[in-house]
This record gives C-alpha cells, sequence and structure tokens, in this order.
C-alpha cells in the first residue's frame, strides 16, 4: 500500500536497481521443468505448475508461452527455416509432410545444416522429448544426410596442430585438469589470458579477462554456465564438439571452475540436440566415476526452443525459469549472473580450446592463427558447397581457403557467402578473400559470430535469402523492446513489398541499432545493409 | 532525498551534470530521478514510479558519458561526473525513429502519453502497418476491463502492476517477438481469473489499449471530459478519484484515480471506486425519503416527516421492549462523522451498546 504523502508531487520513492521483485526465485527454477514433465503448454497444465511450484498461474503460463517447444506441443513435425535447409528445398518437404497430414510447422535453424533440409519430430508420448534430428532426403548434392554419415571433420592442417581436433581420441585421464591443478588458479588463468583466447561464441571476449573477473568475486559462489544452446543459422560446431568430445568440453569446465573457485557447472543445451546429450551425459557418468568431477557438481539443463536464449542475459534468465527476455548490461554476468551469483559463461568451443592451452602452453595455442588471430577455429560450412561440415583451421583462414578445403561451390560459382551466422549478413564473391577473423570482419562490416559459413552460388536471389534472415530475426526478437520487436516485423513487410525504399529501410536499421537492448536487434540490420549495398541488383530486382 | 528503507550504505552523495546543468544526487537513484528533479523532461511510456524500472520501451535513452549507446534514464544509475545529454541530435533521431515504429504498429489513441510523444517529437520516417499478430481475448466477455491489442505496445505496465503493486498476477505477457501480447492463463476471461477487476491496468497504460468496456467507445472524447475530484465512500479508506464528466450531459463517462503520490490511495482503486460509478446518474436512484402508507406501499414524502415516523417508532419500540431491543447499524458509507453520529444516538440518546457500522470488521 501506497503510504501518504502530504502535497508531494514527486513521492520519496527510489526502487532498487537491479532488484526486479517478482515470484521467489526457488520457485521459479523448477518451472520449465515441470511443463515438460507434463508435455508443454495444453489447457490447464499451467494450474497444475502453478500449485506444484508457487509461481502464479498467469505468470507461469507467460513463461512456457515464451519457448516454441512447449508452447505448441500439438506440433509432430518441425522443419527447419534456415537458410541452407530452405535452399535445399525444406519448403518442399513441409508442404509434402503436411499434405500427409501431419501438424507441420516451420522452426529456426536446427543446427544441422550439413545434412539440409533438417526436421524435428516431437515423440509420440510428447512430455517434450524429441527424436533424434533426421534428414528425411538427400540436400544439396554431395551433403552428407542422415543420423551420421561423412565424418564430420576434414582435417586440412597436421591434427596435432589442432586446438580441439574433433576425431582425436579423448583423454580419459584429463592430464590438462591434472595440470591446471599442479600450477594453480592464478597460472591457469595467466595462461589463457596469455594465450589470447577469444570466446568462440559470437562476442569474441578474451576469455582470460573474464575468467579474472569472475575469480575476483570468488567469495560469493560463482557458478561455471556452458553455453551449448548452439542456435545461430549456419552454425553446428558446438554440436559435433559434444557429440564427438565431450570429455574435452567437460574438462575445459572443470578447469574453468577450479580456476575462479567455483563448485557448480551448468551445461545450458539445445534440447534439439539428442545425439549431443547422450554423449554428455556418458561423459558427465564417465568423469564422476573417475574423480575428476571431486567437489563440482555438473547440471545438464535443457533449452526449450528459443533462439534468443543462446544470448548470456537471456540464458540466464531461462535457467531461472523466466521468459528468456535478456538483460540490461551492466551489471554483467560475471559480477552479478545466475541468481545474483558471479557466473563465467562461456561457448562449447572456447571451454574446449582450455585443456590445450593449459597442456601445450599460450605460445603454442597462439602461434596456430593467422596473423593477429591465436588459435585454430572450428568452422561450419554449408549451403552450395561441396562437402559440408565443420573444418578445424588456423582462426584467420580466409573464404577462399576454406571454400577449397569443403570441395568449392556446388551448382555454379560463387554469388554470396556468410562468415558467421545469420546477422553476419551476407559478403560477396569479390570478398572471398578476406580473413574469416573477427577484426577484418568487423572492419567490413559484418563479423565472425559463430563462424557459421554458408555458401551461395549464381543461382541464388541474396534478396530471398535476406528475406529468409529476416524472417527468422522477426521469429525469434524475444519481443521485449520495440526497436527489435516492431522493426524486424516492419523490415520483413517492407522486402515483402514490390518497391521498398532503402532510405526508409536504413532508417528502421539505424533505430533498430541504436535502440536495442540486446545484440538480436543491434546486428539483425546488418543483412538488411549488405543487400542494400552489396546486392544493389537483387534488391531492386524484386 | 532518502531512501525508504533508511540510510545504506551505498546512499552517498554524487553529482552529476544533465544538459549542462549540475545536479547533486544519491548513489542509488536514477538519471530520470535526477532529471526530474532539476525539471529536464524525459519522454517515457513502459516507466510508473511505483513499479520497478524494466527500460524495455526505448522512449528514455539519452546520452551518458559512461556508455558509448544511449542508455535508458529510468534505469541508468548515477556515477559521480557522470555527463548526460537527453536533448542531442542523436537523441531527437531516435525518439522520432521509435515513435515511427510505435506508430506503425499501433492504432494511436487520442488523449494518451503515446500521442503526446508524438505530438511533441515527431515521426519520422513514415512507415507501413506492421500488422503485428498480437492476440487479444475475444471471447473475454467480462463487463469491466477491455483490452485492444491494436493499441497495445506491450511495455507490461499493466502486467507489473498487476504483479508488484496489487499482488494479484491476472494477465501476463505472453507468447513472443510480434506475437507478444497481454494474456490471461490459456486466454480465459478475467472474471475466470485472478482478477480482481481492480482497473488499475486501464489507469497505467499509457496508450489507451485498456479501456473501461463501458465507455471505450467514448475513448475519442475522453480528452475532453473535465475531472472531478472527490472521495470515495464506499469504504473507510478514503481514496480519492476524478470522475470524469462530460459536462454538456451532465453525465460521469468514467472513473480515474489521481497520479501515483498525489492522495492516500497512490493511484489505485478497488473494483468499487473505479466502475461502479453507475448509481450516480441511474433513474432508480433514492433521491427523496419514503415511508409506507397504510397499505404498505412506499410513498415518496419530506425529510421531517420520515425522521418524525422513525423517531416515533424507535421511541415506541424502547419504551415497551427496552433499549436493548434496538440495534443501530451504520453503513461504511458514512462519513467518520455520520459514523459517530449513529453511536451517539445508539448510546447516549437511546442507551444501548448495540451498533455496529459494517468496516468495523
Amino acid at each position: 500500500m501506497g503510504k501518504q504523502r502530504k502535497g508531494s508531487k514527486s513521492p520519496k520513492r527510489a526502487h532498487r536497481l537491479h532488484d526486479t521483485p517478482r515470484s521467489k526465485d526457488a520457485d521459479h527454477l523448477r518451472l520449465l521443468p515441470r511443463f515438460d514433465e507434463l508435455g508443454g503448454l495444453r489447457p490447464g497444465v499451467s494450474k497444475t505448475v502453478s500449485t506444484d511450484t508457487g509461481v502464479p498461474e498467469a505468470t507461469a503460463y507467460g513463461v512456457a508461452s515464451f519457448y516454441h517447444l512447449l508452447a505448441r506441443p500439438d506440433v509432430d513435425v518441425r522443419v527447419c527455416t534456415g537458410l541452407s535447409c530452405q535452399m535445399a528445398g525444406a519448403a518442399d518437404v513441409e508442404a509434402a509432410l503436411a499434405g500427409a497430414g501431419a501438424a507441420v510447422e516451420g522452426c529456426a535453424c536446427l543446427g544441422q545444416c550439413d545434412r539440409a533440409p533438417a526436421i524435428l519430430r516431437t515423440d509420440a508420448g510428447g512430455g517434450g522429448h524429441f527424436t533424434p534430428l533426421q534428414a528425411e532426403r538427400p540436400g544439396t548434392p554431395g551433403a552428407p544426410w542422415g543420423e551420421v554419415a561423412l565424418p564430420a571433420v576434414h582435417l586440412s592442417p597436421d591434427s596435432a596442430e589442432l586446438a580441439i581436433n574433433l576425431s582425436g581420441a579423448e583423454d580419459a585421464g584429463w592430464s590438462a585438469h591434472t595440470h591446471a591443478q599442479s600450477i594453480g588458479p592464478d597460472a591457469t588463468i595467466a595462461e589463457i589470458s596469455a594465450a589470447k583466447l577469444r570466446g568462440r561464441g559470437g562476442a569474441g571476449f578474451p576469455a582470460g579477462i573474464k575468467w579474472a573477473a569472475v575469480r575476483a568475486n570468488r567469495d560469493r559462489s560463482p557458478i561455471v554456465i556452458c553455453n551449448a544452446d548452439e542456435g545461430e543459422p549456419g552454425t553446428f560446431k558446438d554440436r559435433e564438439v559434444m557429440a564427438q568430445r565431450p570429455h574435452l568440453l567437460l574438462e575445459g569446465m572443470a578447469i574453468a571452475a577450479r580456476a575462479i573457485g567455483a563448485a557448480e557447472m551448468v551445461i545450458y543445451l539445445r534440447a534439439e540436440f539428442a545425439a549431443p546429450r547422450k554423449a554428455l551425459l556418458t561423459a558427465i557418468a564417465e568423469a564422476r566415476d573417475a574423480g575428476h568431477l571431486d567437489g563440482l557438481s555438473v547440471e545438464l539443463a535443457l533449452g526449450h526452443g528459443a533462439y534468443i536464449c543462446g544470448e548470456e542475459t537471456a540464458l540466464i534468465e531461462a535457467l531461472e525459469g523466466h521468459r528468456g527476455m535478456p538483460r540490461h548490461k551492466p551489471p554483467f554476468p560475471t559480477d552479478s549472473g545466475y541468481l545474483g551469483r558471479p557466473t563465467l559463461m562461456n561457448n562449447v568451443e572456447t571451454f574446449a580450446c582450455v585443456p590445450a592451452i593449459v597442456t601445450r602452453g599460450a605460445d603454442w595455442f597462439s602461434g596456430l592463427g593467422l596473423g593477429e588471430a591465436t588459435g585454430t577455429k572450428l568452422y561450419p560450412i554449408s549451403g552450395d558447397v561441396a562437402r559440408p561440415g565443420v573444418y578445424e583451421l588456423p582462426l584467420g583462414t580466409t573464404m577462399a581457403d576454406l571454400l577449397a578445403v569443403a570441395g568449392g561451390v556446388m551448382g555454379g560459382a560463387l554469388k554470396a557467402f556468410s562468415p558467421g551466422g545469420a546477422s553476419s549478413g551476407l559478403l560477396p564473391a569479390s570478398m572471398v578473400n578476406i580473413s574469416l577473423d573477427f577484426g577484418p570482419l568487423q572492419a567490413a562490416g559484418s563479423m565472425l559470430g559463430s563462424a557459421g559459413v554458408v555458401v551461395l552460388n549464381d543461382s541464388r536471389d541474396i534478396a530471398q535469402a535476406t528475406l529468409t534472415r529476416a524472417r527468422f530475426f522477426r521469429d525469434e526478437s524475444c519481443g521485449q523492446c520495440a526497436p527489435c520487436r516492431i522493426g524486424t516485423q516492419v523490415i520483413v513487410r517492407m522486402l515483402e513489398q514490390d518497391h521498398t525504399d532503402a532510405d526508409t529501410l536504413e532508417r528502421v536499421c539505424w533505430e533498430m541499432e541504436q535502440g536495442s537492448i540486446c545484440g538480436l536487434g543491434q546486428a539483425a540490420p546488418i543483412p538488411i545493409r549488405h543487400l542494400v549495398q552489396h546486392f544493389p541488383a537483387d534488391f531492386s530486382g524484386k | 532525498m532518502a531512501h525508504p528503507d533508511g540510510n545504506r550504505a551505498d546512499d552517498k552523495a554524487v553529482s552529476i551534470v544533465i544538459d549542462g546543468r549540475q545536479v547533486n544526487a544519491r548513489a542509488g537513484e536514477t538519471l530520470l530521478q535526477a532529471a526530474e528533479r532539476i525539471g529536464v523532461t524525459i519522454p517515457t511510456l513502459c516507466h510508473d514510479e511505483r513499479l520497478a524500472p524494466t527500460g524495455a520501451c526505448r522512449m528514455c535513452l539519452v546520452e551518458s558519458s559512461d556508455s558509448r549507446r544511449m542508455v535508458p534514464a529510468c534505469r541508468h544509475p548515477v556515477v559521480d561526473g557522470l555527463v548526460v545529454q537527453t536533448e542531442t541530435e542523436r537523441v531527437a533521431r531516435h525518439r522520432r525513429g521509435l515513435l515511427s515504429l510505435y506508430a506503425a504498429d499501433v492504432d494511436v489513441v487520442p488523449g494518451t502519453e503515446l500521442q503526446a510523444h508524438i505530438r511533441r517529437y515527431g515521426l519520422d520516417p513514415g512507415l507501413p502497418a506492421a500488422n503485428a499478430p498480437r492476440a487479444g481475448r475475444p471471447d473475454d466477455d467480462n463487463r469491466y476491463v477491455l483490452f485492444q491489442p491494436e493499441s497495445c505496445i506491450v511495455c507490461a505496465r499493466c502486467t507489473r502492476y498487476c504483479d508488484e503493486i496489487e499482488a494479484v498476477s491476472a494477465i501476463t505477457l505472453a507468447h513472443r517477438g510480434s506475437q507478444t501480447t497481454i494474456a490471461t492463463v490459456d486466454d480465459v476471461s478475467l472474471l475466470d481469473s485472478t482478477c480482481e477487476l481492480c482497473g488499475g491496468c486501464i489507469d497505467t497504460c499509457p496508450t489507451g489499449a485498456l479501456v473501461e468496456r463501458k465507455s471505450a467507445h467514448r475513448q475519442a472524447t475522453f480528452p475532453a471530459l473535465k475531472p472531478v475530484r472527490t472521495t470515495c465512500n464506499y469504504c473507510g479508506v478514503g481514496c480519492q478519484f476524478d470522475l470524469q464528466v462530460d459536462a454538456a450531459a451532465n453525465e460521469v463517462v468514467r472513473v480515474t484515480s489521481p497520479a501515483p503520490g498525489e492522495t492516500t490511495n497512490d493511484g489505485n482503486l478497488c473494483v468499487k471506486g473505479r466502475f461502479a460509478y453507475g448509481f450516480i446518474g441511474h433513474p432508480e436512484r433514492l433521491t427523496t425519503p419514503l415511508i409506507r402508507d397504510e397499505a404498505g406501499e412506499l410513498v415518496a414524502t419530506d425529510w421531517d416527516t420520515a425522521l418524525d415516523r422513525a423517531a416515533a417508532l424507535l421511541q415506541k419500540t424502547a419504551a415497551r421492549h427496552g433499549a436493548n431491543s434496538l440495534g443501530f447499524i451504520s453503513s461504511s458509507r458514512c462519513t467518520n462523522e455520520e459514523n459517530y453520529l449513529v453511536q451517539k444516538l445508539s448510546r447516549a440518546a437511546f442507551g444501548t451498546n448495540n451498533c455496529h457500522q459494517c468496516a468495523a470488521t
């Protein structure tokens, strides 16, 4: 209740920042798992979940409705709307399935671009369990398809000169972990810093700085979270790390946990990734049995169908059982993240680089990169390319060299390529000699991002490809802030129209970039600007 | 400025500069609070000072020396030495661009905060309608609160009010992206939800998306209504509200609550105060005393006759059966003074303690 304030027009009310009141944290933690157990958001389920958790019924409903896998439990099959899958005929697959009477809907990139077109079947039993991803038919000529086909790894450098080496043998003894414990936290962090390891999830933030920041807060129960919510369109590298080198990931996380003084680790995994999940569960059990995880807990938390939860603060919101809407920064998660605790969050690939750095040293790692970049990088490549897959190459490899390793362009000459996920846009063939590295791509108005490369041959309409990605951003915007929620919607409508004025488009892009809260809205204009700037014929040809 | 929760350690004084003017503030305050104190207007939409700030509507973005990006004034903390600019070309361009998006997304309702911002800051560029697939609740036929999704900017003031002030949580943000909307559980009627029909959601809505159903068809005329401040007499709390009067028709069209902080009720009302004003002009409203004639029918009379009749019968009953055969019950709709007089009548005039007032429990 408000208190009487005599004659005061400006009440003495000062909210403490960053402590938005809402239902009790502990109640929310059980919310999404409970919806999972009850088979998703069906009529009446919110009431049960509310009774079981103590979260108000409407709040529970609002949270579950945010996540597509929960919100639409009656969908039988989801068909990937990612660019590589669309180019491989996903729309035909969707029409055929719908024609056969299945409840079908499109979904955001399933991270199976090398097996395009990909679909996701919901288990008959419901309950949020999904069958392994299946590709129903061969896609791009030469592309592997099916559950496991061609090896996903094609090595160009000597396999001894790889930080991860997807087809390498797992080290059951966790020797890097042992070594890190012998040299201690400070020396471990110093090694990571000296290696100049930059985050492999998209933003490229220096890992050493992040680790040191969390370690400085080690008296407040820090936690390690692995961002395994790989959802950036065109990206499927973390999937392979988890499926093939789960011990490498766990070892990297454990080294990080001991370095920053954390006793808890969480892996936030895309629920759609069945094979990686199985591999991780096995590896966790093995590591526990071997005693590697003594004093450390590991939890595997599953996503529920929301691309935005790959954004670190949205991921934390999801883990806490809220709508996956990104937070404002500051505070940064290193200071106040999961449940207000200092949180070290890194991408799967980032953690997987750690054991090699610890074992072989910062000098070795930094010597692997080309130019200023350090280390090797997993480059997933798909689309009109002869051998789609994940290639581990020195960071800074040019697009031309990556294309050559992957067997070259299929179905025509190179017209465009997307260097690092949906928000990196599409660059023209004339830029094929650009280094796939943080700095050069940023300077070119693009980004390395997740390094998910998609190749388009000269039969492709770039306006259509751009529209595909604009629709993706529209569907995956969390809806919290207007520049992103409305901007992505307006842009799709403008691109769908016959006559779109470039100046008006640019003004909308400016507002989205300037006004949006998080990286999704800020970066969504990049593909639009690329269309206008690099592909005027396709743009005006609409 | 003191915090309501006392002298915290971080309540230290800081000094910042807003649009070239020095402002003294305290750590823990926001840029918006500091700016308000020196009369600098920063437009807001999702802000309601009773609610924790979210910074979601982006209307209050300003330039601040501690950030490359523009920051939301409603939740950006003051830091000593900060230099803030609220009227740069970048901020102005942002306001026009943002309002253009809002105008493309919703039907702008006259007399609302959104329309006022559009008038003051302008729109650029002109955009095609966004046609967002934002669902309403067409089957919700409750007679009190109407949700018009075509005018909703999803600022979540209503849902946060329902959570944070009323602790009712009847409505929620639901779905996501351009489908984000204000929903009840499974889209049931508000009457089937936990809603207590306080109508606070209507009051805090900055776009008119939430409106009283009964007066919704007159929404365009709201700015022309004349507010008459009065005290609610449905109970003893003493909430104040404004009867919004159509002067020409001498008719109460709706009830609004005074701004938060102005009156005891801090901008809040209950279902009675907000919606139960229909009696004011009702044809069956009692405007004169009634007494029963020999045939037992109620007939209109004057106050003297009515009071004489009541006094005579009360005295007759007390004389025959004793004072404790009488009981005096007064209404919570009476004022304190009236209630006092009723118990005085009971105890002093008739000598019985059989008196009660329905809000006494």
